[in-house]
């Protein structure tokens, strides 16, 4: 033994012992438990959320949203760092902004990443959306934003017909014929890839603007039917009656309190909080009283029974 | 200097082959405690056990091959029992106050170990490529947005979550499993409280 051992355990008699063998048991067991569960059980696989789903089923939730980007007054247009450029949205701590620090690395444009640019592609095939695109990008922002509203207040009363979406008369300019164009996109299939679309293609690793399209909304609504929100333990839960990524408790459960929850900077209050346990946790044993719990609970003498009883009391 | 002179001296002076792999152990381990690490690490067996063969295939196998879903679900649970191994070996440590004797830096690995487990935990459920990392996937982006890791570590870049998951962090979960091993085999297992004149 190393001369730290023999120190360590000088004066306690040893047993034989099979650390291979003891590890081949607990390996086997271990195995036994999993295959079983797994068999058993399976994993969850709820499928993705798709524009072209969501196109079809919901065509007026799909064009709010649309409507919602192409107004340039979405959330997402000015969500800040690493997307885009408003440091004042970053949330912030005792007057610090950690996301401020590296700044824009993502950069993200919703009206243009999310609308304009599909549309610029659709435009290369469909004449009508090419006119009405170039109709709106040459029109003055305040016309092109009193359409977009316009067209945003009248899907509150929309009527949807078979495939088609039915407006009451007003002053949409092109703007109808580009949220039918975007409808179009999505019900080909064809949307997460024009916004999937980048200097790598073919190749797509990267799904940040996919992705990030249905987020809102729309995923809140699929996450509200399966227990999956922030307030509802949010992460910590998967899909149908599984175990899901419950160490995750801890943290999830830091959004359930409502003074944290429903802060605007919830993000980071919860991040300093868990950075705080989980330094806690590291330098635990030597941070007093808390290094002095197992001495009162006394659970050790359950553990150690049988040297307590061979070797009395501590 | 001969540098591997001086490896072969270390070694010997911390590391002999009864504290690598043993043939006596101290008579007070006799709890069923004394198995969670074991389980812990049958579980991480199994997980780059069924990892690699999720690998082998491409992350989107298992939702077309009812064998690919198994191998999966195999992956899920052995991460459900790695969390509970870790959980329960933790609790006892704590119990024992297992950091006695200057040991409290391999509870400090233990737990920097959890730490980046948990990471690793979050990029495999968002590999899954399904609702479920898709909710997950913009969750946690918005999380790591908050504390500035957003720009750094992009959840909804599913290329860079495939090599974190497959590649980097479980290297790093190794890593510091295999320290936290070697700690523990060179240091020997904590005496019981009580047992020694001096704890701390």
């Amino acid at each position: 033994m190393s001369a730290k051992s023999e120190a360590n355990l000088k004066g306690i008699p040893s047993k034989p012992y099979d650390l291979l063998r003891e590890g081949l048991i607990v390996f086997a067991f271990a195995v036994v438990v999993i295959v079983v569960l797994a068999a058993l059980f399976g994993s969850p696989d709820y499928p993705s959320v798709t524009a072209q789903e969501v196109a079809q089923k919901q065509p007026v939730d799909y064009l709010k949203l649309v409507s919602d980007y192409l107004s340039g007054n979405s959330d997402m247009q000015t969500y800040g760092p690493p997307y885009t450029r408003n440091p004042e949205n970053a949330q912030g701590l005792f007057g610090l902004a950690p996301a401020n620090i590296l700044g824009v690395t993502i950069p993200i444009d919703a009206q243009k990443d999310f609308v304009l640019k599909p549309l610029e592609a659709l435009a290369t095939i469909s004449p009508s959306v090419k006119d009405a695109l170039g109709q709106f990008q040459a029109a003055a922002d305040d016309q092109r934003n009193a359409w977009v509203k316009n067209y945003t207040d009248a899907l509150d009363k929309a009527e949807v017909s078979g495939q088609s979406v039915q407006l009451a008369p007003g002053d949409y300019g092109p703007v109808p014929v580009l949220m039918n164009g975007m409808l179009d996109i999505a019900r080909a299939g064809f949307l997460e890839g024009a916004l999937n679309s980048g200097p790598n293609v073919p190749y797509a690793f990267d799904n940040t603007k996919a992705l990030m399209f249905l987020e809102g909304d729309i995923q809140d609504q699929v996450a509200g039917k399966l227990d999956m929100q922030g307030g509802q333990w949010g992460i910590g839960h998967e899909t149908g009656n599984y175990p899901g990524a419950w160490w995750l408790w801890p943290y999830t459960f830091l959004y359930q309190i409502p003074a944290i929850g429903n802060a605007d900077n919830a993000d980071i209050i919860v991040g300093a909080i868990m950075a705080l346990f989980f330094l806690v946790l590291i330098f635990l044993p030597l941070i007093p009283v808390l290094n002095r719990i197992p001495y009162w609970v006394k659970v050790y003498r359950v553990i150690w029974r049988d040297w307590y009883r061979d070797h009395g009391k501590s | 200097m001969n540098l591997t002179e001086r490896a072969q001296g270390f070694i010997k002076n911390n590391m002999s082959m009864e504290d690598a792999l043993p043939t006596r152990m101290p008579v007070y381990m006799s709890s069923v405690v004394y198995l969670f690490g074991a389980l812990t690490l049958s579980a991480l067996g199994m997980l780059i056990l069924t990892g690699v063969v999720l690998t082998i295939f491409g992350p989107g196998w298992w939702h077309v091959s009812g064998f690919g879903h198994f191998i999966n679900s195999l992956h899920f649970w052995s991460s459900q029992i790695f969390f509970l191994g870790i959980l329960l070996h933790m609790i006892g440590k704590f119990f024992m106050a297992a950091w006695r004797g200057g040991r409290w830096r391999t509870w400090a690995v233990g737990i920097i170990t959890l730490g980046i487990a948990v990471f690793s935990g979050l990029t495999g459920f968002i590999l899954q490529t399904n609702w479920d990392s898709q909710w997950v996937s913009g969750q946690a982006k918005d999380a790591l947005n908050a504390v500035g890791i957003g720009s750094l570590v992009n959840t909804l870049n599913s290329g860079q979550m495939l090599t974190l998951h497959i590649v980097v962090l479980p290297l790093f979960v190794v890593f510091f499993v295999g320290i936290h091993i070697l700690i523990v085999r060179h240091e020997s297992p904590v005496r019981p409280i009580g047992s020694e004149e001096k704890d701390a």
